[in-house]
């Protein structure tokens, strides 16, 4: 029997545009067990970062999350970041106040405080981005390091910063706690990114789209890393891509997402055997990859 | 080579600081008496080994009067500067940060100083209170908070949307320390640094200014830079070492904290590039 480990159900999530509001992500549920790696597919704007971005408690813009539930399982008890939300979203009314906005925003803040970093934490896309520009490599991992191991000395924390970077498989860990992220390739603040989150010592890893912007080259790089670091202990992770061979080479279970619905979900064995009837739209993507589609057309 | 004469600039400057700085430091433990130091065998005398700058119409040695001038202002200026910084990082942060009635409140407490003219604003305050240069001080440092609480306080703003602030968030980094450290100190300090040296020059422009002006600066016989310049009026052109020495001195501290403020905070942004 798996242990749920984080569990969306009915995810609605809207933005108010120029031209009315939209949905960008309707009513999508995924959940991930303790141990497994589920991958999120689809191309951009198919509400994948967005639906993350919820789970994190980060998601920014008027109105934002409108409807559904996010539980986290954090020891035993669960976790609702969504309790609450329909009452403040009645308040809100037809038209909605942006002061209901932050008075979310703040209940969602100090839900997510204590869960942050220790449940879940994050690698994003744009890793260069991601990093502290005017602090060290070294000294970021550390403060992930000081926050997991609050009791290790500074020399342990040391320590065990270069041990992550080593981890991550950085050529010369010493030379790069000493680095800033401008002096480093991408491939690498990818790395670094990674270590400062694991050094956390997450439940949950959630990678958004981590290989986009990398050369072909690193981002295999980063994928092989991704699945030692899996191997290497049953780690959780929520793998998000529009890359479908990243996706099935990593993910156990993997649904995929179009226009902010889920049209697909599916083992990675069964996706890549052809195994099942296939969602059109997953079976192009699969042709794409010239894998075997299974039988296309909607059961 | 933009470079070096930007080093240049820098190390001529950050010698002109750390001079005002180590005299300042040594002239509070120079004994000096104002009053004794009148000799009026020795008035006007020109620049010699005895008297380096000369001597004043009341036959007072200049040099020393210029070392113990700087007590007028020095540490006034060097509180102010501290005290509008901190003060300005903290409005700027919590407007920033902050939502609803509290951001603006401080951003409405910030736009009513701003509003204030501020020499005229001083020298009201000088009349209705009891003036000295503590007091000059300390409202200048109130007077500049508004500046710099606004380029912190678009720092912030700015920096709140960036995906390695996301990050920190996500990573469970405490936002107290997101915003006190990451934002204001590691992203904010070139800044500071620059309006800190501002804020000194300023306090020893007004101290020059209302001591020159007469009736709210520091007053004879103790000296100050400013009521040594002001002896321009008595000695009508009779000798210019009495007075050129100290505006020459309140020129290349005032140009040198701001140049200096202005290299530094030049040279940690280029550096972080």
């Amino acid at each position: 029997m798996t242990t749920p480990l984080l569990e969306v159900d009915d995810l609605v999530i809207e933005f108010d545009t120029s031209a009315g509001r939209r949905r960008v992500v309707d009513g999508v549920s995924f959940g991930v067990s303790e141990g497994e790696v589920l991958g999120i597919l689809g191309e951009s704007g198919s509400g994948k970062t967005m639906s993350t971005l919820a789970v994190l408690g980060l998601v920014a813009g008027h109105p934002g999350v409108m409807g559904g539930s996010i539980r986290l399982f954090d020891g035993g008890a669960a976790v609702d970041l969504l309790a609450d939300l329909e009452r403040l979203i009645k308040r809100r009314g037809d038209k909605p106040a942006r002061k209901n906005d932050r008075r979310w925003q703040r209940l969602v803040f100090r839900r997510m405080k204590p869960l942050w970093g220790r449940a879940m934490t994050a690698v994003f896309q744009n890793p260069r981005h991601s990093l502290d520009p005017l602090m060290t490599v070294g000294a970021q991992v550390e403060e992930s390091v000081r926050l997991a191991e609050p009791a290790l000395s500074k020399g342990e924390v040391t320590a065990r910063a270069v041990d992550w970077l080593g981890r991550v498989q950085m050529s010369d860990p010493p030379r790069v706690h000493g680095s800033y992220a401008h002096e480093l390739s991408g491939g690498m603040c990818q790395r670094a990114m990674i270590a400062v989150a694991l050094a956390r010592r997450p439940r949950l890893l959630i990678a958004d789209e981590p290989t986009t912007g990398l050369d072909t080259t690193v981002r295999a790089e980063i994928v092989a890393l991704f699945k030692e670091l899996l191997a290497d202990r049953g780690r959780s992770m929520l793998y998000i891509s529009h890359d479908i061979r990243e996706v099935l080479y990593l993910a156990d279970r993997v649904i995929v997402m179009r226009h902010g619905r889920i049209v697909e979900e599916a083992t990675a064995a069964d996706l890549k055997a052809g195994v099942g009837r296939r969602d059109p739209y997953t079976a192009s993507l699969l042709a794409a990859a010239e894998l075997p589609t299974g039988q296309a057309g909607a059961a | 080579m933009e470079a070096k004469a930007e080093r240049v600039g820098l190390w001529s400057s950050g010698a002109v600081v750390a001079v005002v700085l180590l005299l300042g430091v040594v002239a509070p433990f120079v004994a000096y008496d104002p009053a004794g130091a009148v000799d009026y065998d020795q008035q006007l005398v020109g620049p010699s080994a005895a008297h380096w700058f000369g001597t004043d119409g009341q036959g007072r040695d200049v040099a020393l009067r210029l070392l113990k001038g700087i007590e007028a202002f020095f540490l006034p200026g060097l509180l102010a500067g501290l005290a509008a910084t901190t003060l300005g990082a903290l409005a700027g942060a919590v407007a920033g940060y902050a939502e609803g009635w509290v951001r603006s409140a401080v951003l409405g407490l910030m736009q009513l100083i701003d509003t204030l003219p501020r020499l005229v604003f001083i020298i009201l305050v000088c009349t209705i209170l009891n003036p000295s240069i503590s007091l000059i001080a300390a409202v200048a440092a109130v007077l500049f908070v508004p500046n710099i609480a606004t380029v912190v306080r678009r720092k912030v703003e700015a920096l709140g949307s960036e995906d390695y602030i996301l990050a920190h968030i996500a990573h469970g980094f405490r936002p107290t320390r997101i915003l006190l450290y990451h934002i204001i100190w590691l992203q904010c300090r070139p800044l500071l640094i620059r309006q800190a040296t501002y804020v000194f020059g300023y306090v020893l422009f007004v101290e020059t200014a209302l001591s020159y002006l007469g009736d709210y600066g520091v007053q004879e016989p103790t000296p100050s830079w400013g009521n040594m310049v002001a002896q321009t009026r008595e000695l009508a052109g009779a000798a210019p070492w009495p007075w050129l020495f100290p505006a020459l001195a309140i020129v290349i501290t005032i140009s040198g904290f701001l140049a200096f403020g202005n290299l530094l905070a030049r040279h940690e942004e280029e550096a972080l590039r």
